[in-house]
């Protein structure tokens, strides 16, 4: 069980904070979504827990030691940073088989993960031929190599065909039932949404969110109701007494903000009003999302930030 | 600048997966191959075309230097053998590449060596091969001004023209880990290769700064009967502190900077 630990991590480029003191986990047995604008530092935290750039201060380790101190690290961290790293003159499988050496990984696994990502095919192909999308199950390909005990993706589903997405997510799925750790940065809301157990939200690379899924929908969205029914008018009178403020629509249905199915349907009971219709709105990531983030910009432009909460 | 706590660093780390993988590296390229290939064809067929074509008043000449002519075509093996070790090291330059080998081999110290021992010792045997052929060919055709493999100086020429190479590789391959480019260095280094030493040669003849140029401080392993500062074995020494010196500054770069 192998698990990755940021604590207090900062990283400034010249006068520019990519990442600032940033704590969280990524654990076992789950899918970590890794949200944020761009530039919010989310490659970089990448980065730093390879040990390819140097924090300025805090650490990031794998299963508690640093990565550049681990004695197989491509059978504990299956990485996937930017789908062109590879050099175009080189054949899929040379490129492989390169890494595999490195890693002291038999040649069979080189073939094992070309089948397994689909480009087996091609792998006899230079590089320099390939779509994105190939490119993209190569990087694909290179982070599965190891079987790792970790796996870290940046951005995995660009340029994969809607078959290739399924694909991608179910594999995420199947490493993390099986007990490892998953770290995956997507600006699909949607791809987020229905792999994610736990988010991670970076905003101007500091810590915004780190929580469940449902926790933060709860947190950041507020639920709705929509209802027909045939007596309005009461209905209207008996909610607005227990607080709500239902609003119709020109189609004549009703929407309740800030409430939910269980709370409106007993209600509507107990005064025998006739429902006609009664649903109510599934939070959005996407909402979730923007809500956290546009509190984070007004954050972001007040001239003395801490007397403002987010 | 860093605050991460020092890991204890593992008593042995093996060095032989790193070589592996930087094999794999070089022979997976085909224009590597080409550059190393070149390095043997441009040398022996320019040394061949000169030693071939000596007249008998040239050979016959008191200052005639059989085993310089030898390797006639020296410079322009060499441009082979900056671009060789230029191309090689940024091969991890291009488009992020060391992101990935680094990740594999996270300890610098060993991927840098790896590296550096492959590519040195491929061109130190291409080098070796080169020398030897040219030596042996050249000394054919020059008929009775020729030398043998037993002569005084002969054997030191064909081991430093070989040493010379596998320098020349070097010195570029360290300088392309400080540029992150072949391009920079092959247009920096195959001029100030071909060209500097004689240029400065020219204005100072009497044995200044010229002679410790990386080439011509080199080259002096090359001659039968060395003239100036620097004897043939002090000569290629001065070649090697400028490939240590190139090397330790692409170290330098490497465990410095950000991948």
């Amino acid at each position: 069980m192998t698990s990755i630990d940021v604590v207090n991590l900062t990283k400034e480029y010249g006068q520019t904070r990519a990442v600032d003191g940033l704590t969280f986990s990524v654990l076992p047995g789950r899918v970590t979504g890794f949200l944020g604008p761009n530039g919010a530092g989310k490659s970089t935290t990448m980065r730093l827990v390879l040990g390819l750039d140097r924090p300025t201060s805090g650490t990031a380790t794998v299963g508690g030691r640093s990565y550049a101190s681990l004695d197989e690290p491509l059978r504990t961290v299956g990485a996937l940073l930017d789908p062109g790293a590879a050099l175009g003159a080189r054949t899929a499988r040379d490129h492989l088989r390169v890494l595999a050496a490195a890693g002291r990984l038999p040649t069979s696994r080189v073939d094992e993960v070309l089948e397994q990502t689909g480009i087996a095919s091609v792998a006899r192909r230079r590089i320099s031929t390939f779509s994105l999308g190939m490119r993209q199950r190569l990087g694909i390909a290179a982070a599965l190599l190891g079987d790792p005990a970790v796996l870290m993706l940046d951005e995995p589903s660009n340029g994969l065909d809607p078959e290739g997405i399924i694909w991608i997510r179910e594999l995420m799925r199947e490493f993390a039932d099986d007990g490892r750790a998953v770290l995956v940065s997507s600006h699909l809301m949607s791809e987020t949404a229905a792999v994610a157990d736990h988010l991670v939200v970076l905003g101007k690379g500091r810590l915004l969110a780190d929580t469940g899924i449902q926790d933060f929908l709860d947190e950041w969205t507020t639920p709705r109701v929509r209802l027909r029914t045939t007596e309005g008018e009461r209905l209207r009178g008996v909610l607005v007494r227990e607080g709500y403020q239902p609003v119709q629509a020109d189609d004549g249905r009703w929407t309740v903000e800030n409430a939910r199915v269980e709370e409106i349907g007993p209600i509507a009971a107990r005064e025998g009003i006739p429902i006609l219709e009664l649903a109510g709105e599934g939070a959005s990531l996407e909402a979730a999302y923007l809500a956290l983030t546009s509190g984070e910009a007004e954050f972001t432009t007040t001239t003395s930030p801490l007397s403002q909460e987010v | 600048m860093s605050t991460i706590p020092l890991t204890p660093m593992k008593s042995h780390v093996s060095l032989t997966p790193s070589l592996r993988s930087e094999w794999w590296k070089i022979v997976s390229v085909r224009g590597q191959w080409v550059a190393l290939a070149a390095v043997f064809l441009a040398t022996l067929g320019f040394s061949l075309l000169m030693s071939g074509t000596f007249t008998a008043e040239q050979l016959a000449a008191p200052e005639f230097d059989p085993l310089r002519s030898a390797y006639y075509g020296l410079n322009f093996g060499g441009i082979g053998a900056v671009s060789f070790g230029a191309m090689a090291a940024a091969g991890e330059y291009k488009s992020g590449a060391i992101r990935l080998s680094l990740a594999a081999v996270p300890h610098r110290g060993v991927f840098y060596t790896a590296k550096l021992a492959v590519i040195g010792a491929l061109a130190l045997v291409v080098g070796l091969a080169t020398s030897l052929t040219c030596f042996l060919i050249g000394q054919a055709l020059m008929d009775e001004y020729g030398v043998g493999l037993g002569d005084p100086g002969a054997l030191r020429s064909v081991l430093g023209c070989g040493i010379y190479l596998a320098l020349i590789t070097l010195f570029a391959a360290g300088l392309t880990m400080v540029a992150r480019s072949a391009p920079a260095v092959i247009g920096t280094l195959i001029p100030f290769l071909m060209m500097m030493s004689f240029v400065i040669g020219d204005l100072d003849d009497d044995g200044g700064i010229a002679e410790f140029l990386p080439d011509r401080a080199g080259q002096q392993i090359l001659l039968q009967d060395p003239t100036g500062p620097l004897s043939p074995w002090a000569g290629l020494g001065v070649l090697a502190l400028w490939t240590g010196a190139a090397l330790w500054a692409g170290w330098v770069a490497l465990r410095r900077r950000d991948a």
